[in-house]
């Protein structure tokens, strides 16, 4: 974003916590998209995502009096998007796939380099996406939440409620998920390719 | 040589390592070229993920390219909307439910809200006041929605506000059909010399007809007192109406009173509390009554037809009698010249010299209305007003989801589905009430209106039971069973709460409300997704 277009950002912001309904409209039309595929990224239907993207902007625009304007407005939202989401997925009870102990037992191979780069090679968007949707929730989580929000360590160890020490683990343990989600994927697809 | 591991490589990556671990990775990385592969390969995912997770994908979903409600803060429709629904709560316990007593001694046992509303007389006593809060509420409702259209900003709660208040007021000031004459005012008065060379819509508290009018009068009134001559038909309605003079049409009455003392050319059709036929009144065709106690001294040339509480039969009727009530009593007097039936709780009081063209056929219902009173009866009816309020639920869930998913989250914003659903009932009512005496062709019309409000009030408590089940046990994901054990739950709950006396109807009463406001919004929602799927 160039300073210009973060000034306008700014005046919106300003203007839409003093009430302006015109202002809060511009700021919605400008970022719902992006918390729409955030909300699709992290939770397992489009009808989920959908109601998921509503709530966050009622929630945003009851908050919008608690920003603080020293931090980038878009870093806020996906805040507040994060932990609604997560909320909504532990409130569903989710099986929670890895608990502190198990990170801390988790082993860490070494893997073959070579595979690995053969295994993310000639994989398609959508199929890492697909994958991505089988992975459990907190995997998938995590992985939204540093590759699409870019969030920091600390913010996702402050989502997700773990240690900030873990979230390196957290992380590598979901992309040997979703290693083995597409390995699984690309398996079944031979075998349906090679039976025609 | 010691590798480092994948966690390792990963923190290097992202720029999570000391900066001195970093240095060494870095070092072991400009010699070791399986790491170095490793790094790459890392990274190359990262970038892949990145790729995939940001990609634009789908476009933005059409129920959410509006910013609804933006406008007008929710809170400001929930204060509108609860005082006005506290003000039909307050117009519900002054003036109705003291009515419905009498109505339930009467031998209606009144449940439904609309059936209450329609065949309650005391409803039109409040005619006048009804006017005032609907014009009132549609004036602010139209401010509002002007405010919306000014600044370009035509959202959703505006489109509704609109439609709403557009039927409001469209109901609320009569049209004035054709060449009508129209008058308005605290005291209307035709004088006898007076002729009204047209057809008349009068309102106000107070109306009298001296004079000749020329065509239909049509009233919204207080008090309506005629004692001129009507060429055409009377179509009133009216807290209290009294006919001395001639109509040579039919009189349509929804009214708490009326007394029939002059004659009418054609039918009576009527929904009162009590009606009076004096000794000096005639009908010329027949009279289909609905109400509470009525007293027929005079003349009826043809059929009668009514459900009446009390029925006192002085005079005389020309056709056949087809009665319903709670009691019958026929005087000496009195003379029926064609078949009669009578089904009511006690037996008819029939004088000696009563002349009758047949015995009258009794059915007596006395049986069945006592125990249908005993708490064993009351408890099945519950159990099965539960069953099949789930069993609708199942029905939605299961055949309608993406119905269901939209009427429950507009459940969830709880002040504007109470509020449109308060206008839509009253709205409802009063087409109701118009499409019965404007198109009256029997109380059939009426009564198909009113078995249509059953059901919706089963699809209400649906929707409410399931935004209270998801309270209770928390938002759920998309498996039927887990929504639907939501809503037997929250149904369970309305139903148990639904029993306690006083605190029970007024929830009843919100469940009807609010259920019936998030289901108009839920078919709003869904028309929009359609109409957006089909521009695409």
């Amino acid at each position: 974003m160039n300073p210009a277009e973060q000034a306008s950002d700014t005046e919106r912001i300003a203007q839409a916590r003093a009430g302006n309904a015109e202002a809060w409209g511009e700021l919605y039309r400008q970022y719902a998209p992006a918390i729409f595929r955030f909300c699709r990224r992290t939770m397992p239907t489009r009808e989920d995502a959908e109601d998921a993207t509503m709530d966050i902007f009622i929630k945003i625009r009851q908050k919008l009096g608690q920003y603080d304007s020293g931090r980038p407005f878009s870093a806020w939202l996906y805040t507040v998007a994060a932990n609604h989401c997560w909320d909504l997925l532990r409130r569903r009870r989710v099986r929670q796939d890895l608990e502190t102990g198990e990170i801390e037992n988790m082993p860490l191979e070494h893997p073959d380099p070579g595979q690995l780069e053969q295994l993310i090679e000639h994989r398609t968007s959508k199929q890492v996406r697909c994958a991505l949707g089988e992975l459990p929730a907190r995997a998938r989580m995590a992985l939204v939440l540093r590759y699409y929000a870019e969030m920091s360590y600390d913010d996702i160890a402050a989502t997700l409620g773990v240690r900030r020490a873990f979230v390196g683990v957290v992380l590598l343990r979901a992309r040997h998920q979703l290693r083995d989600a597409l390995g699984e994927r690309g398996a079944a697809h031979l075998a349906a390719g090679g039976a025609t | 040589m010691n590798h480092f591991d994948e966690m390792v490589c990963l923190l290097y990556l992202e720029g999570q390592l000391e900066p001195s671990r970093a240095r060494e990775v870095a070092a072991h990385a400009g010699e070791c070229a399986q790491c170095r592969t490793l790094l790459h390969a890392l990274e190359r995912e990262s970038r892949v993920l990145a790729a995939a997770l940001t990609e634009e994908n789908e476009p933005l979903p059409a129920r959410l390219l509006s910013t609804r409600g933006w406008g007008v803060p929710s809170w400001v429709w929930t204060v509108a909307f609860g005082l006005f629904v506290a003000g039909a709560y307050w117009l519900w316990t002054d003036t109705i439910a003291p009515w419905l007593d009498q109505l339930s001694n009467a031998g209606f046992g009144g449940t439904d809200l609309v059936s209450t509303l329609l065949f309650s007389g005391a409803f039109w006593e409040g005619w006048s006041d009804m006017i005032d809060v609907i014009e009132i509420s549609a004036l602010v409702i139209a401010g509002i929605a002007a405010f919306g259209l000014i600044r370009r900003r035509l959202r959703r709660f505006t489109t509704v506000a609109v439609m709403m208040s557009a039927l409001a007021l469209a109901l609320a000031l009569p049209q004035p059909a054709g060449a009508a004459e129209v008058r308005h005012g605290r005291s209307v008065l035709i004088p006898a010399a007076e002729t009204v060379h047209n057809d008349l819509i009068v309102t106000g508290p107070a109306v009298r007809i001296d004079g000749t009018v020329e065509g239909d009068v049509i009233a919204f009134t207080r008090n309506l007192t005629v004692t001129g001559h009507v060429t055409g038909d009377i179509i009133a309605f009216a807290g209290e109406m009294r006919m001395d003079g001639v109509v040579d049409g039919n009189v349509r009455v929804i009214s708490n009173m009326v007394t029939l003392e002059g004659s009418v050319g054609k039918n009576v059709t009527s929904i009162v509390n009590t009606l009076d036929l004096t000794s000096k009144g005639q009908v010329g065709g027949g009279l289909i009554s609905v109400g509470g106690q009525t007293t027929l001294d005079g003349h009826i040339h043809r059929d009668l037809f009514g459900i009446i509480g009390r029925t006192y039969l002085d005079g005389v009727i020309g056709g056949q009698m087809w009665l319903r009530g709670g009691s019958l009593a026929v005087t000496s007097t009195a003379e029926i010249d064609g078949p009669a039936t009578f089904r009511g709780r006690e037996q008819p009081m029939i004088a000696a010299g009563a002349k009758l063209a047949s015995p009258i056929r009794v059915e007596t219902t006395q049986e069945v209305r006592r125990s249908r009173r005993s708490s064993v009866r009351l408890a099945i009816h519950g159990i099965f007003s539960y069953g099949v309020a789930l069993l609708i639920g199942i029905l939605l869930v299961t055949v309608l989801p993406g119905f269901f998913r939209a009427t429950l989250r507009e459940t969830g914003s709880i002040g504007l589905p109470i509020g449109v659903g308060a206008l839509a009932l009253i709205t409802g009512a009063f087409l109701l009430v118009l499409g019965i005496l404007l198109i009256f062709v029997g109380v059939g019309a009426g009564v198909a209106g009113v078995l249509a409000y059953a059901p919706i009030l089963y699809i209400a408590q649906v929707f409410v039971g399931a935004w209270l089940g998801n309270k209770v046990m928390g938002e759920t994901s998309n498996v039927a069973s887990a929504v639907i054990g939501r809503i037997a739950l929250g149904l369970f709950i309305l139903h148990v709460v639904g029993l306690i006396p006083i605190l029970g109807a007024l929830v009843w009463l919100t469940v009807l409300l609010w259920g019936t406001g998030a289901i108009l919004l839920g078919f709003y929602q869904m028309s929009r997704v359609e109409t957006a799927a089909l521009a695409e």
